[in-house]
């Protein structure tokens, strides 16, 4: 209620003012709503814009995934290749080691007619000297090697 | 029915009740309703929240175990002496396999040198422990034959073979070191280091967890984790692999020969107390142990205890000398027999009253010589220098099962034990602790523990041992040892000792003989233990080898006789193999005997 009554004596003291100057001013003090402007931005580049970015968004994300998926094909084709690789390689090591099997190397040894040297003798080569009493190995030296029976746990 | 007196309105009202109490009772059955749901989330989440997530877990994932490769034991130059390997089983469905199995039988014995029939036999289900949907066709087959044949039958259109983990324990070197090295059972290791060291061979397995799809495949981009496998620790053992196996070969070939029950064969570096062959005969393939009896799948030399006779004079004479009581020039007269309180006392081979020296006694091996001059030793004093030599105590090299022997109690103790104690009678060794004990003169009087790893391993008893962990600790003075092997050197001078085999052409060698005695059931039963143990080059010994031969029978064994050989072939081949030069020095000329009209460097 006081605000009506504030408002009131405003446009009285506003008319007070005006009918003191020109009635002209009094019209220009009317205010007036501002005609809005209507422009109407185009549509289409937005638009393709925003198709753009899905469609790519998704076909590239399709194909990033299509990728992870192959190396992870890749991945799993290398991966049972190295294993069948060491397995190789674990095979071949296995060989060499019963070939380097010091049974394997007597029995060859013995085969081409080697026997083990018996008295141990040193040559030293800066001087020439021996130390020791070299003596031939005789077939005596060699180890048997084979168990000839089986023999008792107790008795 | 409904009163007909009654306006509507009144009727509807009474019918639905107040509107508080009608909204009394929905919040009552609502509360119902959602305190069993609560009750519900609690029992979901409250009490047993795991189970039910793993539930949820295990329909769509799938756990792998990814097996630790387990560790090597090598010997001292690094070659294996138990490896591992990746290896598969090949398993069958046979409600899929039978149909078409003598076509795949074929084909999977002759990739995998099987036996046609015992594969027609799982692919068919009619193999032991077999079942419609699961039968093993191969175990432990290497991963890449394996693979091989299974890629081979399923291109063939062969279907129901599957291929599952099945690691592989090789033992390269068959039954060399198998004694130390031991061997797995198909649950676990069942005896020597890949027993007591499991823990640091074993290692940790591994798993890897994958989402399937409901056909079983694997998701390429599914969720997964990898707990990557912990392999095992590999333990070096300080064998040499090549004088493992040549003590074995040469010792097999002795108890042959004689036709003994079984033989040990100890070599030691003397400054480092490393056991550098180990050898027990008979013993097994570690990759066949059931060919074996299985008495013969573990280490003799550590689990059995014998009465070591002879050698035993070794640490009695040396203690003695250390004590101050005799040199090894003291001059004895010895009967020919020696009669103390409880039994009559005599030597290997009878004789009159004899003027021996104390290397003559050595020389001789004499007991009543020894008794004689052991006689000077305090109460006890005897007792505690074999304590020290390492007696009645388990080495603790690593491997379970070790006897510790019998080193009579400070309260057993007294002077009828100590007569028999001073010859090697009534106190009971392993053959590494005699080893080791001798090892100690060997050593210019200290003793340092034998090890069997190289650097340190942990046993699965929580003990550390291995090189790192031996100590030493002097036994006897240094002069007491260098007079003990001038006395030694003495046993294998054919004019002088009893035991000229032991003779290593230019080197100089010290060593006993040992003629015991052996204890079945508590009683002697007239059945020998053989032995010898030295150490060469006498003046600046790299090697002490200690041989023992149970039971032999062919012939007349003895120490030297028997014994004696073998430890001359290993000792000349550890020295040759190391190239150890003799030192030059010349050998001890200690008097073994004394008086008018005898030769001072002669024998009765």
């Amino acid at each position: 209620m006081s605000n009506t009554a504030a408002a009131a004596a405003a446009v009285r003291s506003v008319r007070r003012i005006a009918s003191w100057t020109d009635p002209a001013a009094l019209q220009r003090a009317r205010l007036t709503v501002v005609p809005r402007t209507r422009r109407t931005a185009p549509r289409l580049p937005f638009i393709a814009l925003i198709t753009t970015l899905l469609l790519g968004g998704v076909i590239g994300l399709l194909m990033f995934n299509t990728s992870m998926q192959q190396a992870a094909f890749v991945e799993n084709r290398l991966r049972v290749q190295a294993d069948n690789l060491a397995a190789r390689q674990q095979a071949l090591e296995s060989d060499l080691q019963r070939l380097n099997d010091p049974e394997t190397i007597a029995v060859k040894a013995q085969a081409h007619g080697m026997v083990m040297p018996g008295s141990p003798a040193v040559l030293n080569i800066a001087t020439g000297k021996i130390a020791g009493v070299p003596m031939p190995a005789t077939p005596a030296n060699n180890v048997q090697l084979w168990a000839t029976h089986r023999r008792p746990t107790a008795r | 029915m409904r009163d007909p007196v009654r306006p509507n309105e009144q009727s509807r009202g009474s019918r639905r009740g107040s509107p508080h109490l009608r909204l009394k009772v929905g919040f009552l059955l609502m509360a119902i309703v959602l305190s069993f749901f609560a009750a519900r989330l609690v029992q979901l989440q409250g009490f047993d929240p795991h189970s039910y997530a793993q539930a949820a877990e295990k329909e769509n994932l799938h756990t792998q175990v990814l097996p630790a490769q387990r560790g090597r034991i090598l010997d001292r130059n690094g070659e294996p002496l138990a490896d591992s390997a990746d290896g598969l089983m090949i398993t069958a469905a046979p409600s899929i396999t039978a149909e078409k199995a003598p076509e795949l039988a074929t084909l999977l014995a002759t990739k995998l040198d099987l036996d046609y029939s015992t594969v027609l036999a799982a692919l068919t289900g009619r193999s032991r422990g077999s079942t419609a949907l699961f039968a093993y066709v191969a175990r432990k087959v290497p991963a890449a034959k394996a693979t091989e044949a299974v890629d081979d039958a399923r291109a063939q259109g062969f279907k129901g073979l599957y291929l599952d983990d099945d690691p592989i324990r090789e033992y390269p070197a068959g039954d060399v070191a198998a004694n130390i090295v031991g061997f797995l059972g198909t649950d676990g290791p069942l005896a020597g280091l890949e027993k007591s060291l499991n823990g640091e061979l074993a290692g940790k397995d591994g798993k890897t967890t994958y989402e399937v799809a409901s056909q079983g495949t694997r998701i390429p981009l599914g969720d997964s984790t990898t707990v990557e496998p912990v392999n095992g620790t590999d333990v070096r053992t300080t064998i040499d692999g090549e004088l493992q196996y040549y003590a074995q070969r040469v010792l097999r070939q002795a108890d042959e020969q004689w036709d003994a029950l079984n033989g040990m064969a100890v070599v030691q570096d003397v400054k480092t107390g490393e056991i550098l062959a180990l050898a027990d005969d008979p013993t097994f393939d570690a990759s066949n142990p059931g060919a074996s009896p299985k008495a013969d799948r573990g280490a003799r030399s550590l689990s059995e205890v014998y009465e070591p006779g002879s050698v035993e004079k070794v640490l009695t004479l040396s203690s003695l000398i250390d004590a101050g009581k005799v040199t090894d020039r003291t001059q004895l007269v010895v009967p020919g027999e020696l009669h103390r309180q409880d039994r009559v006392i005599h030597d290997w081979f009878s004789h009159g009253t004899l003027h021996l020296t104390l290397a003559g006694v050595v020389a001789q091996s004499s007991n009543i010589g020894t008794v004689l001059a052991a006689d000077k030793f305090g109460n006890g004093q005897l007792r505690q220098y074999l304590d020290r030599f390492g007696l009645g105590r388990r080495t603790n090299v690593g491997l379970a099962g070790e006897s510790p022997g019998i080193l009579p109690s400070t309260a057993q103790w007294n002077h009828q034990i100590q007569d028999r104690v001073d010859f090697g009678q009534s106190v009971s060794v392993n053959a590494l602790q005699m080893a080791s004990a001798v090892n100690t003169v060997a050593n210019g009087g200290v003793r340092i523990d034998p090890s069997l790893i190289l650097g340190h391993a942990t046993t699965d008893s929580g003990q550390v041992v291995g090189t790192d962990e031996a100590t030493s600790r002097r036994v006897v003075s240094e002069q007491a040892a260098t007079q003990m092997m001038k006395m030694m050197e003495r046993v294998p001078d054919p004019r002088t000792g009893v035991a000229p085999q032991t003779q290593i052409a230019g080197y100089r060698v010290a060593g006993k003989t040992g003629t015991a005695q052996r204890a079945v059931d508590g009683r002697y039963d007239g059945s020998l233990t053989v032995s010898y143990a030295g150490f060469a080059p006498a003046d600046n010994p790299r090697f002490t080898v200690y041989v023992v031969i149970n039971d032999p029978r062919a012939g007349h064994a003895g120490g030297g006789s028997t014994a004696g050989p073998v430890w001359q072939k290993i000792m000349s081949f550890a020295l040759r193999r190391y190239g150890v030069a003799p030192t030059g020095a010349k050998a001890s000329d200690l008097p073994t005997m004394w008086g008018k009209g005898v030769d001072p460097h002669g024998r009765p």
